[in-house]
């Protein structure tokens, strides 16, 4: 698809969402497109690692958990604005993800899957098995990442004093923006010349790098940019709920943001985001019945890894270059 | 530490260690002959251990058709995680990443399945051996005994298997080379298939050992795969013999830390091991260098 097109998809869509809490002015709905704009934010940059550079990291959820930590701590320990708390969280997910990416560099396939895995399981084992008592204050011992029950009480965006009544509204058009901003910026990645960089690495290795592309170079650049605003949805997700829990790490959260991604379609622009569109509208449709929706989200995936594996965009843009 | 703790340490060392040792040859023969990591193994496990629970429970079985039927089970699932998943996906290009995937919406799908049939709350395993010997001053359970008996038991026979048939020719050549293998006459499919039939019910009795001695529920197989799969990873993926002796390893070396460090940072500390392991030495302290070809 042309520049012209996709940037004219986005209009529609940005579009569409500024109408929609006008149409549709209800407190539930507004809230659970903001989720989805979070949800759309992770996806999209998870995809520029798993999708474009094809490197299967499972520490995506563990990098929106570091930025929402540090969020709330930073709020929470130093009694910051969380507006400043939010960027600097980002970056400290960027240094984290860096991290990250230089332990997974001598790896491949598989392998990266389980150190990322392992990675974020420490962090949910340390999180959650800290039982000693930082401080005392307020609500009695907490200890320093919050144990179980999480962290809560460090302020929120300041849109309740501001809009009063229609503070949802705030929150709604600040993950917009967030998720538009995530979408123009992994749009111009994977256009341009580390786009190009990531897709040689992950298609012909061996050609990419005789041909001068540096693996080292380019992984870490891609665990560098996918975790800015990874980062900062996680902070925002910390801001929206005004508390953060253990939660984030858990094991169906995983499941279902992988599932937007192989629904949607792995590797292109707009595949994550019509899954996580497509997956919270099942996810909502299966509410009333509850005891189905982990089966029925499990079953989706297995089916749609199995029958259409490039996910529903990569199948459309597969037959639109006739069958290619 | 005087010899009466030893004795402790090495007894429980070696039960936990032999039931890991179950779980992880199935898991490191599928990745051997595969290439795939399978994420259902844990909910074999956990549902070898409530098919034991409803053979004794509700069908009245005494103990080794129970054992027998838990095994069953485990197998059927395993032709059931080859023919309606893994099989349908073997040439997709992205194989090894799709099938993680696959076998993740599946493992999910098998918990949830335990939830709807069995209930959320947890359960006492009734395939228990009762009573207890004593070594010295140390009150050993014979259920540790048993578990130890059977899952050496085990490993003979899958060595055995591996080393002495037909088939276990086969899984062999597969494993080393599917083409050459398959161009000998070897049927690749239905090795594939028996592969994860035996996995699976190496996991189902591995499920019943360890829900023995922690207890049913829905998740019981999560953690003992994440063992499984460290013991994989410092054995080196697809190394069946190194996974054993890595298993036992393991085992005792659990055992003592949580008397000398206690349980709480145990598994945390075991995850930062494996993380340590994997950036120094990519395939596995006891894995061979992978040569691929380009």
């Amino acid at each position: 698809m042309s520049a012209r097109g996709h940037l004219l998809i986005g209009l529609v869509v940005v579009l569409l969402a500024i109408a929609l809490p006008f149409v549709f002015p209800i407190n539930y709905v507004i809230t659970q497109v903001t989720l989805l704009f979070v949800w759309g934010t992770v996806v999209t940059q998870w995809n520029l690692v798993y999708g474009v550079a094809g490197i299967f990291s499972l520490a995506q959820m563990a990098l929106f958990a570091v930025g929402a930590y540090a969020a709330a701590m930073l709020a929470f320990y130093f009694g910051w604005s969380l507006w400043l708390a939010m960027p600097v969280a980002a970056l400290i997910t960027v240094v984290v993800s860096v991290l990250v990416g230089l332990a997974c560099l001598r790896l491949r396939g598989p392998y990266v899957a389980l150190l990322t895995l392992a990675i974020a399981q420490v962090l949910y084992l340390v999180i959650v098995n800290d039982t000693d008592c930082y401080t005392t204050e307020g609500s009695g011992c907490l200890p320093f990442f919050g144990g179980v029950r999480g962290l809560t009480r460090f302020g929120d965006m300041g849109f309740r004093d501001w809009l009063g009544q229609d503070w949802r509204l705030g929150h709604y058009f600040v993950a917009l923006a967030l998720l538009a901003l995530a979408l123009v910026f992994s749009a111009v990645i994977m256009r341009g010349p580390l786009g190009l960089a990531f897709r040689a690495l992950r298609d012909n290795p061996g050609l990419a790098r005789s041909r001068g592309i540096s693996r080292f170079k380019y992984q870490i650049w891609v665990f560098a940019l996918s975790a800015f605003f990874t980062g900062l949805a996680g902070a925002f997700y910390a801001a929206n709920f005004k508390t953060i829990g253990p939660t984030v790490f858990s094991f169906s959260l995983l499941l279902f943001l992988i599932a937007m991604m192989t629904v949607g379609g792995i590797g292109t622009l707009w595949g994550p985001l019509l899954g996580a569109l497509l997956l919270m509208g099942v996810d909502e449709g299966l509410r009333e019945v509850q005891d189905w929706r982990d089966i029925g989200l499990g079953l989706l995936l297995v089916v749609f890894v199995i029958l259409l594996p490039q996910g529903i965009v990569g199948a459309l843009s597969r037959r639109d270059r006739g069958g290619g | 530490m005087s010899l009466d703790i030893i004795i402790q340490i090495i007894a429980s060392g070696l039960t936990l260690g032999a039931m890991y040792a179950v779980s992880t040859v199935g898991l490191s023969l599928v990745w051997g002959s595969l290439g795939m990591l399978n994420m259902a193994h844990g909910g074999l496990m956990a549902f070898g251990g409530y098919a034991a629970y409803y053979a004794m429970n509700a069908l009245g079985l005494p103990l080794l058709p129970a054992l027998l039927a838990a095994i069953l089970v485990g197998a059927v699932l395993g032709a059931i995680v080859y023919h309606g998943a893994v099989r349908l996906m073997l040439r997709q290009k992205a194989f090894e990443t799709n099938v993680v995937i696959a076998t993740v919406g599946l493992a999910f799908v098998l918990e949830n399945a335990i939830q709807k049939l069995f209930g959320a709350q947890a359960q006492r395993q009734p395939l228990q051996v009762e009573g207890a010997i004593e070594v010295g001053n140390v009150v050993v359970p014979l259920q540790n005994i048993v578990i130890l008996v059977t899952a050496l038991l085990l490993m003979l026979i899958v060595a055995l298997l591996l080393q002495k048939s037909r088939i276990g020719r086969a899984i062999r050549a597969t494993a080393m080379n599917r083409e050459a293998a398959q161009l000998m006459g070897v049927r690749v499919g239905q090795i594939y298939a028996l592969v994860l039939m035996l996995a699976g019910s190496l996991a189902a009795v591995s499920g019943v050992m360890i829900s023995s001695l922690t207890g049913l529920s829905p998740g019981v197989g999560a953690d003992p795969m994440l063992k499984a799969f460290i013991i994989c990873i410092v054995a080196g993926l697809g190394n069946v013999y190194g996974a054993v002796g890595s298993a036992l390893a393991l085992g005792l070396i659990e055992a003592l830390s949580q008397f000398v460090l206690g349980v709480r940072f145990g598994f945390a500390t075991l995850l930062l091991i494996v993380i340590v392991v994997l950036i120094w030495r990519p395939n596995g302290l006891f894995g061979r260098q992978q040569v691929t070809r380009l």
